[in-house]
């Protein structure tokens, strides 16, 4: 992609993934908070494509359309309000956070700014997938045979956490059950 | 021309951004919402950096693959931590899962 090409995608990319992150946070409708956290990072693959690495672009669209679907269904099973429709505040310490989250902000960008990167630009010498797909099935296949079993402890640990008995076993009494047992 | 400062740049304002929603929302998936975010972030800082000093090397791209690796079991352990947390208190708001809190 021409220089011309990369700041056409990259700008109005940027720009909209910035905005549709912030309003994740301030819509008060939880499915729509989903929706639109999966526009911020599916615009963030459309950059990722902008700065020429196109297979973690559409890689990237690929998981978090799946990741973020399963969210919003999460977010309307447990958010007492997941249509924004009563109006209520499910935030704290608003101020706060935000006077962190800029002073953050700006530190790092300070940092990126004023540092001196041993940068060059973007060049057609960009590895392509096939290079990918043996970096992985390669010198990187022990790496990704951990990330593969992290993937199946996560799973295996996340039914665990899950299932009605909890760390108690099966067929142990909810919480306020064992309150009222005395426990 | 876009250089790798305005890519970190950005990222440092997604970053922020995320770490808001992580520290001012009380509802537990709101706060992995901001996670996610953050996550996404240093997956850009990732790219800006393969892009920028190594563009023909592989192993930065491999690099994003963890990251988003993470992203997804970070968001399954903490789903099944708010099924087992609504089962025990019949609640996802953080401010109300005080039962570990010292």
């Amino acid at each position: 992609m021409s220089d011309l090409g990369t700041a056409l995608v990259f700008w109005p990319s940027a720009a909209i993934m910035l905005v549709t992150a912030l309003y994740v946070f301030i819509t008060s409708s939880m499915a729509r908070a989903g929706l639109l956290l999966l526009a911020a990072l599916g615009i963030e693959g459309l950059i990722f494509v902008a700065l020429a690495s196109e297979f973690l672009g559409f890689l990237q669209l690929l998981m978090m359309s799946g990741e973020m679907v399963i969210m919003v269904f999460f977010m309307v099973m447990f958010m007492p309000d997941p249509g924004g429709l009563m109006g209520m505040d499910m935030t704290h310490d608003k101020r706060r956070s935000a006077a962190v989250a800029a002073a953050v902000t700006v530190a790092l960008a300070a940092v990126a700014v004023l540092t001196d990167w041993p940068a060059r630009v973007v060049g057609d010498d960009a590895p392509d997938v096939r290079a990918i797909g043996f970096e992985v099935m390669g010198r990187s296949m022990v790496t990704f045979l951990f990330a593969a079993m992290t993937i199946l402890f996560a799973m295996v640990g996340g039914v665990l956490l899950a299932k009605a008995g909890g760390r108690y076993g099966i067929g142990a009494p909810l919480g306020e059950a064992r309150g009222e047992a005395g426990d | 021309m876009i250089s790798l400062p305005v890519v970190l740049a950005v990222a440092a304002a997604l970053f922020g951004i995320g770490l808001y929603g992580a520290l001012g929302q009380t509802n537990t998936i709101m706060v992995i919402m901001g996670v996610e975010l953050m996550l996404g972030a240093a997956m850009l800082n990732v790219v800006g950096f393969l892009r920028y000093s190594h563009p023909d090397a592989t192993s930065g791209a491999f690099f994003v693959l963890v990251v988003m690796t993470l992203m997804a079991v970070e968001a399954a352990v903490g789903f099944a931590l708010v099924i087992s947390a609504f089962r025990h208190s019949r609640t996802a708001e953080v401010d109300d899962l005080t039962e570990l809190k010292g």
